[in-house]
């Protein structure tokens, strides 16, 4: 299969300039043969949006925005990222994966930053869920960011059978070191080589470029092999559009070498959970 | 504290690039004195926006800093960027002559905030935004003047320490004369930042380097080699300044208050 990857900037706030820049990265992939394009989280906003979160907030099921991206669903796979207001009143950081004109799934963001520069618990409700579905391509799952840096969250998806790990991203670059990149993309890189080769599974990271408010997202989009290869790379900090085949028999492949998909033991981990969790509260 | 100055240059030119284009300026401006922190800035400028979108004024107080102005020219000529002399004497020293002092850093700011009010007008007649050139030793110490030559629209040095800058200086091919200059703030002849701080930029920053960026608390600082009155001068020089990175504080009274709980981003639609 063909995927693309849009490290876009997108306007902040802006939702109609954003719908056309989705657009234009859909016309393109359409060219190319692309199935499935994925974009940033928050792509249709933008990131640091504050106050504005309730100014952009769309209901999934109702909204023109998201009703034409699941018409243009019809001819390749669409991963985008939004604010959705899910109860009135109550605000997500969402990813929706689209495909057969349809929405196969929509993730919440669960981990929302709130230290340092990030405040994302400020302005939105928590997600509840890491969830595997299937899609035309295989099983997959999705997280946004901050998601995958929690690798109890990537066990979720390892154990609900994702063979395709799709994370959206709006990770800002800080640290400076004698290096050609922020120390942070380092840090999304080792993740990604690590959550891949232990899940058996493609990883796909599609972070954004651009200033926010002084911010710089670093760019550096990248896809994994099940055996925790490096497949292809976006750019660091420059706007890209990164298309890569890949072979879903990998996925196979990987397993049989390494099978610690057939091993795990979810069973022995719940119920250590349990007990880890009913200590602390003793 | 080492920068990969390519790719401190490259996030640096991508800034004032983006930010421009975002409000849709072409041209940015800045005050060029011959140090080096200016010198930076007009040549990151010159690199992110075309050197003919550059404007540089150059202004002196008299005579007295007249190799610096030198050198300011120098380097203008050599970055091909726009530039202009304009002397403050007339305008300060009617004022002084009105309101006399012999304060050299009463004199000195209103210097400072001369050059600002000429560089904002500069700013409305060719249509382009200032570029602030304060780096992040100097912001964190409060050593500038408050709406003085800490005033600008965006500013692309603001997170380089003075050491950092250096570095960056040699990469950009900053002339050495300028980057081995001791280092002054310009308010009057003689005076250097170090003297006036009483610590050297290499302890200073290494100091700040590791309060501001690597948290570590200051028992540990003073246990890895460093005085602990210069550790505490550098914080009480920290905790007295703050009020010069802050927007002026609001009571808060009703229940959205600007610098509180109304929060908007800086880059809203762009």
């Amino acid at each position: 299969m063909k995927v693309a990857l849009a490290q876009i900037s997108p306007h902040l706030g802006d939702l109609e300039k954003n719908f056309e820049l989705h657009i234009k990265y859909i016309k393109k992939a359409k060219k190319k043969n692309v199935d499935l394009l994925i974009f940033p989280e928050l792509s249709l906003t933008g990131y640091t949006l504050k106050d504005l979160v309730e100014e952009v907030a769309l209901p999934l099921e109702t909204n023109t925005f998201i009703n034409q991206l699941k018409t243009a669903s019809c001819d390749l796979s669409l991963v985008f990222g939004f604010v959705e207001e899910k109860e009135r009143g109550l605000y997500y950081n969402s990813a929706a994966f689209l495909a057969e004109g349809k929405i196969l799934h929509v993730h919440r963001k669960v981990f929302l930053p709130t230290f340092g520069m990030f405040e994302e618990g400020k302005f939105y409700a928590q997600g509840k869920n890491f969830h595997t579905f299937s899609t035309p391509f295989g099983n997959a799952g999705m997280m946004i960011c901050r998601d995958f840096l929690s690798y109890g969250a990537c066990y979720l998806l390892f154990a609900g059978d994702s063979e395709i790990i799709i994370v959206i991203s709006a990770a800002p670059g800080r640290g400076i070191t004698g290096k050609e990149s922020y120390e942070t993309s380092r840090m999304w890189e080792s993740m990604g080589e690590t959550i891949s080769r232990f899940s058996n599974a493609f990883l796909i990271y599609c972070n954004r470029v651009g200033f926010e408010d002084g911010k710089h997202f670093a760019g550096g989009s990248f896809i994994y092999s099940p055996l925790g290869q490096l497949v292809a790379k976006a750019s660091y900090l420059d706007k890209d559009f990164l298309i890569q085949e890949i072979n879903l028999n990998d996925i196979r492949e990987a397993r049989k070498k390494w099978p610690y998909k057939r091993d795990d033991k979810p069973e022995v981990i719940l119920e250590a959970l349990k007990r880890i969790i009913k200590n602390y509260e003793d | 504290m080492k920068i990969n100055e390519p790719f401190v240059e490259k996030i640096l030119t991508t800034f004032i690039n983006e930010e421009l284009s975002k409000f849709q300026y072409k041209k940015g401006i800045l005050g060029l004195s011959g140090g080096l922190d200016s010198s930076v800035c007009a040549s990151l400028a010159a690199k992110a926006l075309k050197p003919g979108n550059v404007f540089a004024l150059i202004m002196p107080y008299g005579k007295i800093f007249s190799d610096d102005v030198k050198e300011a020219q120098k380097l203008a000529q050599a970055l091909g960027i726009k530039f202009k002399i304009i002397d403050i004497t007339p305008m300060v020293d009617i004022y002084f002559s009105n309101h006399p002092t012999e304060d050299r850093i009463l004199k000195g700011n209103k210097m400072a905030r001369e050059r600002m009010s000429i560089l904002y007008d500069f700013s409305a007649r060719e249509k382009g935004l200032i570029l602030g050139t304060s780096n992040k030793t100097e912001l964190l110490l409060g050593y500038g003047t408050i709406h003085g030559d800490m005033a600008c629209a965006i500013n692309p040095l603001g997170d380089l320490y003075k050491t950092q800058l250096k570095q960056l200086a040699k990469h950009l091919g900053i002339p050495e004369k300028i980057r081995e200059k001791t280092p002054s703030a310009g308010l009057w002849a003689g005076q250097t930042d170090e003297k006036e701080i009483g610590l050297d930029y290499n302890k200073i920053d290494k100091i700040l380097f590791h309060l501001v960026d690597k948290r570590m608390p200051k028992k540990e600082i003073i246990a890895s080699g460093f005085k602990k009155t210069d550790v505490d001068k550098i914080i009480s020089l920290i905790k007295n300044s703050e009020f010069k990175r802050k927007l002026p504080i609001i009571p808060k009274i009703s229940v959205r208050t600007i610098g509180h709980d109304f929060l908007l981003p800086y880059d809203w639609g762009k």
